[in-house]
């Protein structure tokens, strides 16, 4: 358990520095998609499935990611786009290509299906976590501030 | 010229900064709006999509700008965003004067960000990473981790000759897959499939994605649809880089070795 935690986190930052984050924020990214990567896990773990754990952790790493921005004075891209990556479906675009070239079409439609419902699920989780109203996280900046 | 064009330069410039280096479409919108309120300018359109902004003021008056940008889709620099964004707040503050302001401006396009030793690591690291986070093993992650180092090395390269983005995401995965095949083949004793899944993460469109939903959540359906595309053609090249490859290790073997 642990050493995922440290892994995701390293991984977060690393496209952190990718990105060019400003140095100060390295450490919030990985905090952040750390925490994404275990709400998915938890979430799958309970049986809710891969596209059901992307949604909830998405919406997760949108709320942390609007905290963090109003707390620091940063664009909330930030903290998402660095977040986001431990939850985008590269395993999915791999087998799906791998089972299209080994003709085995039936597990090639099944792995593009829920590559494109990971990436839909995604959308989900981010939208949700954008709905509240930017008004509600600006006074959360000013209380954090006082 | 008149002050009105000045201030129009000033806003577009630094909207055309924060679009460049990865920016959402409201905040450009918003910023380019701001700046213009702040320096008294009372009249004014602007209009923003993913690789353009067009701007007049005062279309009625003797004073009349108006102006266009062309931004093609680039670098994310998300260091540079934070900046603009800190400028444009001391610009709305009406804490800085036009030429202090284009100074700032130009301080934060020329902003220094990590240099490519640390991007060619850092590249390594989320390799080895995502490696391990979807099922390998150390030693996988180890491999994986010598996979996104030359991916980062051959992107900066590819960069530097202006190569297409197409070409750069179908030649990336291509060579990612290459590596781990010919390396499984040998019988270093790999997972191929979650050494190959790590190192093509770095080239996975995440910002892309991302960024496409903002703009649609925020009722930029042109930009959002664009950003879209690009995410999936990005996610199909990657798929043709790869499956490419495995083909070719297929048909060398002759069916010898299921990969």
């Amino acid at each position: 358990m642990i050493d995922q935690i440290v892994v995701s986190m390293a991984a977060t930052i690393a496209f952190a520095v990718l990105f060019h984050v400003p140095r100060s924020e390295y450490l919030l990214c990985g905090i952040n998609g750390a925490i994404g990567w275990m709400v998915y896990l938890l979430c799958a773990s309970m049986g809710t499935g891969v596209v059901i754990a992307s949604i909830w952790a998405a919406l997760v790493l949108t709320l942390i990611a609007r905290i963090l921005s109003a707390i620091r004075k940063m664009p909330s891209t930030v903290f998402l786009i660095t977040g986001i990556f431990t939850l985008v479906p590269g395993s999915g675009i791999y087998y799906t290509s791998y089972y299209l070239i080994m003709n085995d079409l039936e597990q090639c439609a099944a792995k593009g299906m829920e590559t494109f419902k990971i990436a839909g699920a995604i959308v989900l989780g981010i939208i949700f976590g954008l709905m509240l109203p930017q008004s509600w996280f600006n006074q959360l900046g000013k209380i954090w501030k006082k | 010229m008149p002050e009105s064009k000045v201030t129009l330069n000033l806003a577009i410039s630094v909207g055309e900064a924060l679009l460049k280096n990865g920016g959402e479409i409201y905040r450009v919108q918003e910023t380019v709006s701001r700046i213009l309120e702040a320096y008294g300018i009372e009249d004014y359109h602007v209009f923003v999509i993913t690789n353009g902004i067009f701007a007049t003021v005062y279309e009625q008056r003797e004073d009349a700008g108006s102006m266009v940008r062309y931004v093609p889709i680039g670098e994310v620099n998300l260091k540079r965003v934070a900046e603009i964004n800190q400028l444009s707040r001391e610009i709305c503050e009406k804490k800085c004067s036009i030429p202090e302001a284009f100074e700032r401006l130009e301080q934060c396009r020329n902003s220094s960000s990590a240099g490519n030793l640390a991007l060619v690591f850092a590249c390594g690291v989320g390799s080895a990473g995502f490696c391990y986070l979807l099922g390998g093993r150390p030693y996988d992650s180890m491999v994986s981790f010598f996979l996104g180092v030359f991916l980062e090395i051959f992107l900066i390269l590819a960069a530097k000759y202006h190569a297409s983005r197409f070409i750069m995401n179908i030649l990336g995965s291509a060579l990612v897959t290459a590596g781990s095949l010919t390396l499984f083949v040998a019988g270093a004793g790999i997972l191929s499939d979650k050494v190959i899944i790590g190192g093509i993460i770095p080239l996975v469109p995440g910002v892309a994605l991302t960024t496409a939903i903002r703009d649609l959540f925020n009722g930029d359906y042109l930009s959002g649809s664009i950003r879209l595309i690009d995410a999936l053609l990005t996610g199909m090249c990657i798929a043709i880089g790869v499956g490419g490859v495995i083909k070719i290790f297929q048909m060398l073997g002759g069916g010898a070795f299921l990969l």
